[in-house]
């Protein structure tokens, strides 16, 4: 579903992101692990065609994210925890914003609407401005509005940054069902407890570099450590990523 | 570029902007209020006051009452004044007791029944307008006092007073009537245009860019399907429109004051407030041909600000950030309507129409004074428009650069 090799992204003279590979199969929650500034929103946002790569190339369902941005953004949902909405517009309206710029028609937003209120309960967010919302209702619209149009890959950047536990809970319990079997979920998060739940694969970023590719338990058996905090520190360690940093045992 | 993605952006703009209500004040009532305002209430009110001021019996202070002649007294009571002796018409005067006050010298009857030169002196705080308004109830008085004077010696001499005015000058003024009832300042107008297509379209401009990128939301938008033009085409139209309407509400505004007010108001505002309308631009001749040449001019101006505050609020990181960058833009709209009252001097030959948004204040002057030509039309229009066009080419290639729209 995804696949990305050697992708490199500079800014100036800082390299964000540095050859980094990985692959995404159909039904995986892919996790991408690491402090902040370890190029894990950079990646993302690579992937999803903000960002133009200095290197490497990457496929999304299929399609080349240099070559054809248009098709690559009809297959990817971006939920990120700045929980952005407009103000001014009702959920429903920012619904049939973004769904009109996924090209579906106004009827075809309707029925995915109903439908995603069954899955995230929007009932109290449709038809009340998004300004007056609570950061839980935020959220539940920002998740709907990107897999409004049915994405192959869901990409969550921190996205339950700020989030209460209630909200959190419904964030995670629904991306951990999005895959199914023919869809992907690419989880970037600095928190190692989301990772253990969620993620059936995980690429330990670091410094813009992928330090380790592999399932949780893999990971933790790779670094003998009991749980993936420690495994984490262990792994970024022997990387030698980490010389003039303090990193714990 | 697809027009179903431009169109949805825009309306979404426009959705938006319509709900907040600053927006509608300041870019529908207040640019609508203002010019009727200040072209026919200024007048209204000061023209009244110049009245009242003008008609009120108004005592004023005279030093040396005894030695004023009866012609005299009986000239400055004509002018609605009574006059009370002091002691001391300076310290009257500046004591706030009288507005004004005549020092009259010792022997001033004798010395003008005698065929002498007498002297008399108007006590007046120059720097304040009611003052100065009764002052000259008494430069009125001896003026009238000593032409009579004059005449009467010359009489008495058997001459003919006409002897004084071996020259008659008058003036015959050229101007077409639509430049007659322009007035001095119509200038005001292409200013204040300009100024509403910067305050109209400011808010939704920076909402549109700098906001999008405080909330988060620009990058959200730009994972969607839709391509960079189009969303800064969208974005653009919206601006566009709001400055628009701003200056749109200005011209309506002006063609209230210019004629519907004008009918109602003029007779009550009295000579003086007339004047000063009609300096104000307040009796401007409203055609067709000046409603449509202000309608483009004001469409091409809003296209101009709405590209620049595009390209200039995107580099911002927030909405306060946007709000200091748009401040400055003022001045390219100020700078140019100062010029405009200077155009005379300046010159105004054909080069004016090649200066972007200066010719576009000139061709709003000119058709509101109906001296507009096709030829300075033509050349002002096409420049605008080729202005338009880099500005948007500017904000395309903002809208792709990363180090623009991820500077957080």
């Amino acid at each position: 579903m995804i696949h990305v090799q050697g992708l490199t992204k500079r800014f100036d003279d800082l390299v964000a992101v540095d050859d980094v590979s990985f692959d995404v199969a159909a039904g995986q929650v892919f996790g991408l692990l690491g402090p902040n500034g370890a190029g894990k929103t950079t990646t993302l946002r690579v992937l999803a065609t903000l960002l133009r790569a200095d290197g490497g190339q990457a496929t999304i369902a299929g399609h080349d994210v240099r070559r054809e941005p248009e098709a690559v953004r009809r297959a990817i949902g971006v939920v990120n925890g700045g929980m952005g909405l407009y103000d001014r517009l009702t959920g429903r309206e920012v619904l049939h914003y973004f769904g009109e710029l996924y090209g579906m028609r106004r009827d075809a937003i309707e029925r995915r609407v109903e439908e995603l209120d069954g899955l995230l309960d929007l009932a109290g967010t449709l038809d009340k401005r998004t300004g007056a919302f609570s950061t839980g209702m935020k959220q539940k619209i920002v998740v709907a509005r990107a897999v409004l149009h049915d994405p192959q890959v869901l990409f969550f950047d921190e996205a339950t940054s700020g989030l209460d536990v209630m909200a959190r809970r419904a964030v995670l319990d629904f991306s951990r069902r999005y895959p199914g079997e023919a869809r992907a979920v690419v989880w970037s998060t600095h928190v190692m407890s989301e990772v253990e739940e969620l993620c059936d694969r995980v690429a330990v970023l670091y410094r813009g570099r992928v330090v380790a590719d592999d399932t949780v338990a893999g990971l933790k058996e790779a670094a003998d450590a009991p749980d993936l905090e420690r495994a984490f520190f262990t792994l970024v360690r022997r990387s030698g990523l980490a010389e003039g940093q303090e990193v714990a045992a | 570029m697809r027009w179903s993605f431009v169109r949805r952006i825009a309306a979404k703009e426009i959705l938006s902007t319509l709900r907040d209500h600053r927006a509608i004040v300041s870019n529908l009532v207040i640019p609508l209020l203002l010019l009727p305002v200040i072209m026919l209430g200024l007048p209204l009110l000061l023209g009244g006051l110049f009245q009242r001021e003008a008609t009120t019996v108004t005592e004023l202070a005279v030093q040396g009452v005894e030695h004023l002649p009866a012609e005299l007294a009986a000239a400055i009571e004509a002018q609605a004044a009574v006059l009370v002796a002091v002691d001391d018409a300076e310290a009257a005067v500046r004591a706030d007791t009288y507005p004004a006050g005549l020092i009259v010298t010792p022997g001033f009857a004798d010395t003008v029944a005698g065929g002498g030169r007498a002297e008399v002196v108007i006590v007046v705080k120059e720097a304040n307008l009611r003052a100065e308004l009764n002052a000259g109830k008494l430069r009125s008085a001896v003026d009238a006092y000593r032409r009579g004077v004059v005449a009467e010696r010359l009489v008495d001499a058997g001459i003919d007073p006409a002897v004084l005015e071996p020259v008659a000058v008058s003036t015959l003024d050229a101007s077409t009537a639509a430049e007659r009832s322009s007035g001095q300042l119509a200038w005001l107008i292409p200013f204040f245009i300009a100024i509403w297509t910067l305050t109209g379209g400011q808010m939704t401009a920076i909402d549109a860019t700098a906001g999008e990128k405080e909330r988060g939301t620009l990058e959200v938008l730009l994972v969607t399907p839709v391509r960079r033009g189009e969303v800064v085409f969208g974005k653009f139209l919206a601006v566009v429109t709001f400055g628009l309407s701003a200056a749109l509400m200005a011209i309506v505004g002006f063609v209230l004051g210019g004629t519907v007010l004008r009918r109602l108001f003029l007779p009550l505002i009295g000579q003086e407030g007339g004047e000063m309308a009609a300096m104000m631009g307040g009796t401007l001749t409203i055609t067709p041909t000046t409603i449509v040449l202000l309608v483009v001019s004001s469409v091409l101006m809003a296209a101009v600000v709405a590209a620049l505050l595009m390209s200039v609020t995107l580099f911002a990181r927030s909405f306060k950030e946007a709000q200091t960058y748009v401040a400055p833009m003022s001045f390219l709209l100020i700078v140019p309507a100062i010029a405009l009252q200077f155009k005379d001097l300046i010159g105004s030959g054909e080069f004016v129409y090649w200066i972007p948004v200066y010719n576009v204040m000139i061709l709003m002057d000119d058709a509101v004074k109906g001296t507009a030509r096709l030829a300075p039309i033509l050349t002002t229009w096409g420049v605008m428009a080729a202005l338009i066009a880099a500005l948007l080419a500017f904000a395309y290639a903002n809208f792709k650069r990363e180090d623009v729209l991820f500077r957080t």
